[in-house]
């Protein structure tokens, strides 16, 4: 696979490759030359089988990183293009018109992450969740523990013990304590 | 004839298309059209999906598949899970063969961490095991599952019981039925029973008898060729625009198996040849994963012959409560029933993965394909159609 | 449409099925379920310890700890036991998969019908059901199946040759990668915090060895116990004898694991008060007086002085440590590493006079003038004797006095043939510091030591017995001491009789002995190592008037260990309990606190 990094390379500015396996291989590339690259390598260097595109929340540095995961069967091997976009109102250029099944993917981000796809098809629809009103649910800081607590009602009748702390409340009780100890009482 | 006799000429422009295609206008208001929604109630082997279809008579003219009814949000839940908790949520993102989950996950933390190669022999093959008796206990209920669609309901009930058989042998040897929650990232939880392989040669002795009597029962059945031949036609060029993946690929002759392009586990020590047919239409289809069967019954038979009697079932790993991997993604795939199955994992450096993303042949098969594959065809094959690109739900949402 | 005639008559042969016989199942009620499947819980309550393993790995929460009645929390059990959610429990049997005892496990019953939703929470092993007697179920795999490694990380000590006449520390310490995989194998139940008399955070500092956090790690420690390096080398880490992995496993290396973090921090005294946050400590005015400076003394004056009080520690041999430096031989604890722990203690501006001993240089009633407070831990210094026939002999020795004279430079006599009485820690510390001493002498090894107590019942580590015979010890258990034998004014040998039995019925100290086996144990000297005494010639007779003595001559304290009847004077160390190391630094811990309660209160 390492021809076809150069080959790429000597064409779009490539970041981050990463040789996974012998037949998988990773590589960011810039939000404006994506779709680009993507094209280029469906169409010349035979990366006809889009596998998926997904996407990941990187909340501590306040980015999402999509990934266009493309096999050549021919070849027999995968490339996996990363692209970094802003996390607030991301927008992605759309790509429905290489492939006539990436408008399920693109629809799915908009409503898993919130990342638009100006011009895909049907991009308004609700995938999975209908009715929906709340942030896009697989974002990093919606908590669903907490979304849980506070939709449903939980059965109340639950309690759970720490041994070293229940062993401490009945056999030691009055003695000098570590300062995890002192913080657990408050 | 009734109108010619009556002398009655209707107006041309006040009836509904002849033609159907994707771009033909749809004007609902017009009385011309009807929208119907079949489903989500689950019609057997298609699983709780429904199709909005726009017809006009018995021909439909736009179909949308609404998925929803099965999110569990497995895939966020996973997130907040160890790396060795992730799995029993895992398997239940496919209800029909639960065992690619397992193995997907368990691959990919094995490959993120570096104990890719520490994996005994013995798991390995016992994994191998797994995997293919999943695919039968699928083929057996998808197979028939087809004639089901054209009420040949017989067929059903001789595969269900078979498969009631093979969860009999999953009992023994993983100790569940139907969610196993057998392979574990570093191998397995449990050795090959005494006696298992005596068993499994039983029932893979009444399968071989149903084998044939499914060929008797719809591939020489006049009912049945008359309905799948010719019906939701994929073509070669449709595989790659689409990402139309397994059996749906090979039943018009375009072989992709990952089992044979990718080879992981032992595959490559084992000697089959994925089948392929023509036409690409529902009866092909049909008769590939018929075809399949007979192979994964000789599979599972190369496997049991080639294992090792004994061995270690899984790798020294560090401490499952303090395990943690650093930062990295793969993307592991395998060859399910349905086509290829696939997973991507990410994680952070922490004990908890950052993301996973499962890639389920279902996701373009049942929207995309389905979509397209429905315009023009009758209602009363929308379930052949649906069955036959094997549609599984729980994948596509999770 | 084509007219094919098989294709219309070729599916009735399904017809052929009718006379078949049907493989419906008519009763699946009592079908019985394979013995591996994964059913509902069972505990054996009596072998689980609560630890706590089962609640962290369930992925569902479902597992909680619950008291329940009848079963006592003590040490190495917390009295919890597990409580199955079945509204959320998945039948995974993760938890059955890392029981650290083996307790829990899933039966293979799969039948439960209720009509109260919430008697679906129960108690596997205490509510009353009728799955437990079932044999079948999951457990745990096997074939090298396991979740935490079963096996400790290796401890590389120097070989016997190398160590037998040398006194350098021959345990080596962990590397970083040793250290790490040790400490994975630690499941952080807690349960071992109970049993250390100091309560140490042990899970926490074994995190901070996972995660290479040593400055997090060295202030956990310092957090109840001020002197790591020293019982990171010798303590008697009563913590892994309840390690739950050791019920089904080695035991966490806990004691070498401290040792690895406190021997990564150099000994300099600005990184220390840099990592513990003690640069600049304000002074409250008020003095302490503290007398001895072992483990209790160095302990009170270091959390007093984080107090604010000024310390002043009167020692009377001439370097600090106790029994930690003239009791324990340099090959098991160096002298460097017990000035690293001294050194910071001091540092904190606690002021120490050595060569001082209270009673004749200075009385107690004078430091009660001079002092607002006494803290006492003079330690048990004054050997036992076996009072036999013969053990008045210059040439009968005290294992005490011995160990001192080797750490105080002085020539110790050093004869051809030594026996030693005693089957303790200290009996085989004199034993082998002896051999050493031999080797390099002589050339050559001839040291026997004897004890009442049988093989399997030797009060010493294991360990120590095991080292003591790599280095040409001979060790003779289960002999009682008779007589010394005397010849021309010179020791010859030891008489000893067979011990069959050390306490009678009532429990107390009555050996039984059979004459007929009689064994004669050559030596030029003799050495008792049987048990020690406290010197608590410091006490005037006036202020013995004013407290009280309970058994074995203690003095009685209350709870905060404050002596019955002198208020401002606290007790602690080896002359109230232990003895050992870890004991004194828990009671001078107690006893700042306890001292800080006191002057803020008004005498």
């Amino acid at each position: 696979m390492k021809e076809l990094i150069e080959k790429l390379s000597s064409k779009y500015e490539l970041q981050e490759v990463t040789y996974q396996r012998n037949n998988l291989v990773f590589a960011a590339i810039n939000k404006d030359s994506a779709i680009d690259a993507v094209t280029y390598l469906r169409d010349y260097e035979g990366y006809t089988h889009l596998v998926m595109m997904s996407c990941v929340d990187w909340i501590e540095e306040g980015k999402l990183q999509l990934l266009y995961l493309l096999n050549s069967p021919s070849q027999k091997n995968d490339i996996g293009i990363r692209v970094y976009i802003e996390r607030e109102n991301p927008e992605m250029v759309s790509a429905h018109h290489l492939w006539k099944s990436i408008w399920t993917y693109q629809r799915e981000l908009r409503e898993a992450f919130g990342i638009n796809f100006p011009g895909s098809p049907r991009i308004e629809e609700n995938f999975v969740v209908e009715g929906w009103d709340d942030m896009p649910h697989m974002l990093r800081d919606f908590d669903t523990h907490e979304y849980a607590e506070k939709t449903y009602f939980p059965r109340g009748n639950r309690k759970t013990n720490d041994p070293a702390e229940y062993m401490r409340a009945k056999l030691y009780p009055n003695q000098p304590v570590t300062a995890k100890q002192r913080k657990d009482d408050k | 004839m009734i109108n010619k006799f009556l002398g009655f000429k209707p107006d041309e422009k006040l009836l509904p298309s002849k033609t159907v295609t994707p771009d033909t206008e749809i004007d609902l208001s017009s009385h011309k059209y009807q929208k119907i929604w079949l489903g989500p109630n689950h019609p057997g082997v298609t699983g709780n999906m429904a199709v909005e279809l726009t017809v006009q008579g018995n021909t439909i003219m736009k179909a949308k598949t609404h998925v929803g009814y099965l999110h569990r949000g497995f895939e966020k839940l996973i997130e907040r899970r160890l790396f060795v908790q992730g799995f029993p949520t895992s398997i239940r993102m496919c209800v029909a063969e639960p065992d690619t989950n397992e193995y997907l996950i368990a691959r990919c933390t094995e490959e993120l961490s570096g104990y890719a190669d520490a994996v005994p022999e013995y798991a390995n093959w016992l994994r191998m095991l797994s995997l293919e008796m999943a695919r039968l206990a699928g083929l057996l209920r998808g197979v028939p599952g087809q004639g089901g669609t054209f009420a040949l309901g017989i067929g059903v009930q001789w595969g269900v019981y078979l498969r009631d058989l093979i969860l009999d042998r999953f009992e023994e040897l993983t100790g569940a039925r139907v969610y196993h929650m057998y392979i574990i990232p570093g191998g397995v939880r449990g050795i090959l029973p005494d006696g298992f392989k005596e068993r499994m040669e039983d029932n893979l002795r009444d399968i071989d008898d149903f084998i044939i009597r499914i060929k008797k029962l719809m591939f020489h059945n006049s009912v049945f060729k008359q309905r799948a031949k010719g019906l939701a036609v994929i073509t070669p060029d449709m595989v790659d625009k689409f990402g139309i993946v397994g059996t749906n690929a090979r039943g018009c002759g375009v072989k992709r198996d990952v089992r044979k392009d990718n080879p992981y586990l032992y595959y490559d020590k084992l000697d089959f040849d994925p089948p392929t047919a023509t036409d690409g239409d529902v009866y092909s289809r049909t008769w590939v994963r018929w075809q399949e069967l007979i192979q994964t019954v000789d599979l599972i038979r190369q496997i049991m012959a080639k294992m090792p009697a004994k061995g270690d079932i899984r790798a020294k790993m560090p401490n499952v409560l303090n395990w943690k991997i650093a930062k990295g993604d793969t993307y592991v795939r395998l060859e399910s029933g349905r086509g290829e199955y696939g997973m991507y994992y990410v994680t952070d450096g922490s004990d908890k993965p950052r993301r996973i993303n499962l890639r389920g042949p279902s996701y373009n098969h049942a929207i995309s394909v389905l979509e397209h594959m429905l315009i023009g065809a009758d209602v009363a094959d929308v379930h052949a159609i649906m069955v036959s690109l094997q549609t599984c739900p729980p994948e596509i949402e999770r | 449409m084509s007219f094919n005639l098989k294709d219309i008559l070729t599916p009735f042969t399904a017809w052929a099925r009718v006379v078949k016989e049907p493989v419906t199942i008519k009763d699946p009620f009592t079908r019985e379920a394979n013995e591996r499947y994964r059913g509902f819980h069972d505990n054996d309550v009596t072998v689980c310890i609560g630890c706590g393993s089962c609640e962290a790995i369930c992925e569902n929460q479902a597992i909680d700890l619950v008291p329940v009645e009848g079963i006592e929390t003590k040490s190495g059990d917390s009295g919890l036991r597990p409580q199955v959610d079945y509204g959320r429990c998945c039948w995974c049997a993760l938890c059955v998969d890392i029981c650290t005892t083996d307790s829990l496990r899933l039966t293979n019953e799969y039948t439960w019908v209720d009509t109260d939703a919430d008697n679906f929470i129960f108690t596997p092993g205490v509510t009353e059901k009728d799955w437990y007697s079932k044999e079948g179920g999951w457990r745990k795999p096997g074939a090298g199946y396991e979740f935490y490694g079963k096996e400790r990380v290796h401890m590389e000590e120097l070989h016997a040759d190398e160590r037998k006449d040398s006194f350098i520390e021959f345990v080596k310490g962990y590397s970083a990668e040793q250290a790490k995989k040790e400490a994975d194998r630690c499941v952080a139940c807690g349960i071992c915090t109970a049993t250390c008399p100091a309560h140490m955070g042990i899970p926490e500092y074994i995190k901070a060895v996972r995660e290479d956090d040593m400055e997090e790690g060295m202030r956990i420690l310092y957090e109840t116990n001020p002197l790591p390096e020293i019982c990171g080398r010798i303590c008697t880490h009563k913590c892994e004898d309840v390690c739950s992995v050791g019920h089904n496993g080695d035991p966490l290396s806990i004691r070498w694991l401290k040792r690895y973090i406190a021997d990564q921090i150099p000994a300099d005294l600005n990184t220390y008060k840099d990592i513990l946050g003690t640069g600049e400590l304000a002074k409250n005015g008020k003095k302490v007086a503290i007398i001895g400076s072992g483990p209790a003394g160095l302990s009170a004056a270091h959390y007093l002085a984080l107090l604010g009080y000024s310390c002043t520690i009167f020692e009377k041999l001439p370097e600090a440590g106790g029994m930690m430096r003239y009791g324990i031989p340099s090959y098991r604890l160096p002298y460097d590493q017990i000035d690293k722990d001294v050194d910071y203690i001091l540092s904190l501006g606690v002021d120490i006079k050595y060569n001082v001993n209270v009673g004749t240089d200075i009385t107690l009633e004078q430091l009660s003038k001079d002092f607002d407070a006494v803290y006492t831990g003079t330690g048990l210094h004054l050997g036992r004797s076996t009072r036999i026939t013969g053990s008045e002999h210059e040439n009968v020795y005290q294992s005490v006095d011995l160990l001192r004279d080797i750490v105080l430079g002085k020539d110790v006599p050093v004869e051809k043939k030594i026996v030693v009485i005693g089957g303790g820690n200290v009996a085989m510390d004199i034993t082998r510091s002896m051999a050493r001493l031999q080797m390099k002498k002589y050339g050559e090894v001839n040291v026997i030591a004897t004890s009442l107590e049988d093989e399997d019942h030797m009060p010493a580590d294991r360990e120590e017995v095991v080292e003591a015979r790599e280095e040409g010890c001979t060790i003779i258990p289960g002999y009682g001491p008779q007589e010394v034998m005397i010849t021309d004014g010179k020791v010859t040998g030891l008489r000893v009789w067979k011990c069959l039995a050390i306490f009678d019925e009532t429990g107390a100290f009555n050996p039984k002995f059979d004459e007929a086996d009689e064994r004669i144990f050559e030596g030029d000297m003799v050495i008792e190592s049987i048990g020690q005494g406290m010197d608590l010639s410091y006490l005037s007779d006036e202020i013995k008037s004013k407290i009280e003595f309970g058994p074995r001559g203690r003095i009685v304290v209350n709870e905060d260990w404050q002596a019955k009847g002198l208020p401002w004077l606290f007790i602690g160390g080896d002359i109230i309990e232990g003895p050992d190391v870890i004991h004194g630094i828990a009671n001078g811990h107690r006893g700042a606190q306890s001292i800080d309660k006191f002057l803020n209160e008004g005498r």
